[in-house]
């Protein structure tokens, strides 16, 4: 092992890199790009939700809490039935998203000084509007509860509403914030496997790969000469693209920064190894690319990315485990929400561990066999 | 063929039945092959003879299914790292950095050999003078012309000063006067005592290096010197001229001692087992009462090309 071969190859690539502005491009601006665009997407349209409401107390009190709810904009009365046996037929034809049940009494609860507590249901289809919805409701009935405790100064101890929120056909929420770390994790693999799988496989068709092999660098030389400069613009690309995540889209952080720092690198290691490996196997550009877009799409739909894995079918579920992005996913919304520490998450970290030996030693093992073609 | 250790006096190539196969072809197949140190030996033969395949196993690029190569006295198989600073392999494909200049180029493969700055400095002035590239140093080696690449791979090669030189057709796709100035630098190694070992797909080539070998099917059919394989063809070689090539071929095939018969451009070229002083007599005689009054029959010297396709005939 030369350190000297090992820094010429890094000089050789940064210099190759500094050439092609595609790349550059492609590395910093595109996730930029991409996360601003995503995180609009997966934040968007959540006002106006069809809500129906049930008011069984049909009181002064029903009706502030009604329209402490509307007025937020967020949500939009469409029906108001009878009876709470209603909902199901609304719910389930998705007339309505959000129902709010305000049971008869409350009025008087809340006279008394004691908690009246009101129905908030939720459909559960859409993770994206149901985690919103709620969200919203609770912020609505603190308000309305903020209101009435400045009403009665003094007067009144833990008087108010409590919101009983019942999510119904997909009972596992996350927030809307675990969507932006989730999806600063996916867009950083996506960008940094495809320009990883095109590194050798350009090397191969330009036959300088071959050259290589007439010359005293040895294959692990190489794998290091090609991986470090990667992995070091990275470096630089996380932490472009987490800040933008956290402050363009505020995203509050509760947990441990080193937690979400090694959970990243281990997994930005394994995206770069991925996509060695790929360029390592593949004989054209082509073909690197259709290996690519062959990992892709299985990462993203089994990861729990965009479905979340508890709704998939029980068959499917186990193929989870071979996806490296769902521990990936585990760590920084455990870390991000949960606030989870480096003990709660030693499983799916030490999973990571394993995926980036295997990884690495296959794309070892493939640079030794050379080029058999 | 006994083969020695690492001693000096080892050649500079020996191989015993280097065999390799992709799928179900086998390229090179059970050759056995000597290079001296100080030849310039041409490796011969048509497209898909075998001849990249054996020059990438040579230059420890492909390793052998069955079989051994010595390069310098070293097994290419396991001792690889003992050979690649001392060759210099040049690929039938431009393999140098296309977003890299000339001179990054030239310095990159040197720096990699372990050649020190002012060596590099030095020589890659040299040679990109000697090659006439001094003034596209600072050029990115995808914006060269033909000529131009294949001189910068060459260069390349030549910054660690190699013993031995592989090239795999180097003057393929090359205009003739850059051929001929490829050889010429060639030439000028040869005579500084570097062995080089050329694939090659023109004859022409072929008259001058020091020898040669005939690669068929993955097989060698002939080796030796070009004076030895020219005077491997029996008989005298003639023209026929002053007749409808095509025609007077097909009457000379049932013309007893007449071997070989082709169309050479705008004569008909034969091979003549009898004697020289006969040749003309016979076949103008023949031709004659075949309908052909006016022809010429001149005896001419051997070429290499005609050589292989005649050798290569009673090969089958």
């Amino acid at each position: 092992m030369s350190l000297t071969r090992i820094r010429l190859l890094v000089w050789k690539e940064f210099l190759q890199l500094r050439r092609d502005p595609l790349l550059l491009r492609l590395l910093l601006l595109m996730p930029i790009i991409q996360l601003v665009g995503f995180g609009y997407v997966v934040s968007v349209d959540v006002r106006n939700l069809p809500t129906a409401v049930v008011d069984l107390d049909q009181t002064v009190v029903s009706r502030q809490l009604e329209s402490s709810f509307t007025a937020s904009g967020y949500f939009l009365v469409v029906a108001r039935p009878d009876a709470e046996t209603q909902l199901t037929s609304l719910l389930d034809t998705g007339v309505a998203k959000v129902a709010l049940v305000i049971p008869q009494g409350t009025q008087d609860l809340l006279a008394r000084g004691q908690t009246a507590p009101v129905g908030i249901v939720v459909d559960g289809s859409d993770s994206q509007i149901a985690s919103v919805g709620s969200g919203y409701a609770a912020q609505a009935i603190a308000r309305f509860n903020a209101s009435r405790t400045a009403a009665f100064t003094g007067s009144l101890q833990a008087p108010g509403i409590d919101a009983r929120t019942r999510v119904v056909f997909n009972p596992t929420l996350d927030p809307i914030n675990t969507m932006i770390p989730g999806l600063v994790a996916a867009i950083l693999m996506i960008s940094l496997m495809s320009i990883m799988s095109q590194a050798v496989v350009r090397e191969r068709e330009s036959g300088t790969l071959e050259q290589m092999f007439v010359t005293p660098i040895r294959p692990s030389e190489y794998l290091i000469g090609k991986v470090a400069p990667y992995a070091l613009l990275a470096v630089a690309q996380l932490s472009v693209v987490a800040a933008i995540g956290m402050l363009w889209f505020k995203v509050p952080f509760n947990g441990s920064v080193w937690v979400v720092f090694v959970g990243l690198a281990l997994f930005l290691l394994i995206s770069v190894g991925l996509g060695l490996l790929v360029s390592l196997i593949s004989r054209t550009r082509q073909q690197a690319q259709q290996a690519l877009v062959f990992i892709m799409i299985p990462t993203m739909v089994l990861s729990g990315f965009i479905f979340p894995i508890e709704s998939m079918p029980e068959a499917i579920q186990p193929l989870t485990y071979a996806v490296p992005l769902r521990y990936a996913l585990t760590v920084l919304r455990g870390s991000f929400v949960k606030g989870s520490g480096f003990e709660a998450l030693a499983t799916p970290l030490w999973a990571m561990v394993g995926f980036a030996i295997v990884i690495f030693g296959a794309a070892v093992i493939a640079t030794r066999r050379r080029i058999a073609e | 063929m006994a083969i020695t250790g690492a001693s000096p006096a080892a050649p500079a190539v020996s191989t015993q039945g280097l065999t390799r196969r992709f799928g179900d072809v086998v390229a090179v197949d059970g050759v056995d092959l000597v290079v001296q140190r100080g030849a310039v030996f041409g490796l011969l033969g048509p497209d898909g003879a075998g001849k990249s395949t054996l020059i990438r196993m040579l230059a420890t690029v492909l390793l052998p299914d069955a079989g051994e190569a010595l390069v310098l006295g070293h097994s290419t198989a396991s001792e690889a790292s003992a050979i690649t600073g001392r060759i210099g392999y040049m690929s039938q494909r431009f393999s140098m950095y296309p977003d890299l200049t000339v001179a990054e180029n030239l310095d990159f493969f040197a720096t990699v050999r372990g050649v020190p700055k002012q060596v590099r400095r030095e020589r890659s002035a040299a040679l990109l003078d000697s090659m006439g590239l001094a003034e596209f140093g600072g050029r990115q080696a995808r914006h060269l012309s033909g000529g131009m690449k294949q001189k910068l791979m060459l260069a390349t090669t030549l910054m660690h000063e190699p013993e031995l030189l592989l090239l795999d057709e180097p003057t393929t796709g090359v205009d003739p006067v850059s051929r001929r100035e490829f050889w010429r630098v060639l030439a000028g190694l040869h005579r500084g005592g570097t062995t080089v070992v050329v694939a090659t797909p023109y004859m022409d080539e072929a008259e001058r290096c020091s020898a040669i070998a005939f690669l068929q099917d993955g097989r060698i059919q002939q080796q030796g010197t070009p004076e030895e394989i020219t005077a491997l063809v029996p008989g005298t070689l003639v023209e026929v001229s002053g007749a409808d090539p095509r025609a007077a071929l097909a009457a000379l095939a049932d013309l007893p001692g007449v071997g070989s018969p082709h169309v050479f451009g705008e004569v008909v070229r034969v091979l003549w087992e009898g004697s020289l002083a006969s040749v003309e007599g016979a076949i103008t005689t023949h031709l004659r009462a075949a309908g052909f009054p006016t022809v010429r029959v001149t005896p001419t010297r051997v070429d290499m090309e005609t050589a292989f396709a005649v050798l290569a005939e009673a090969g089958r």
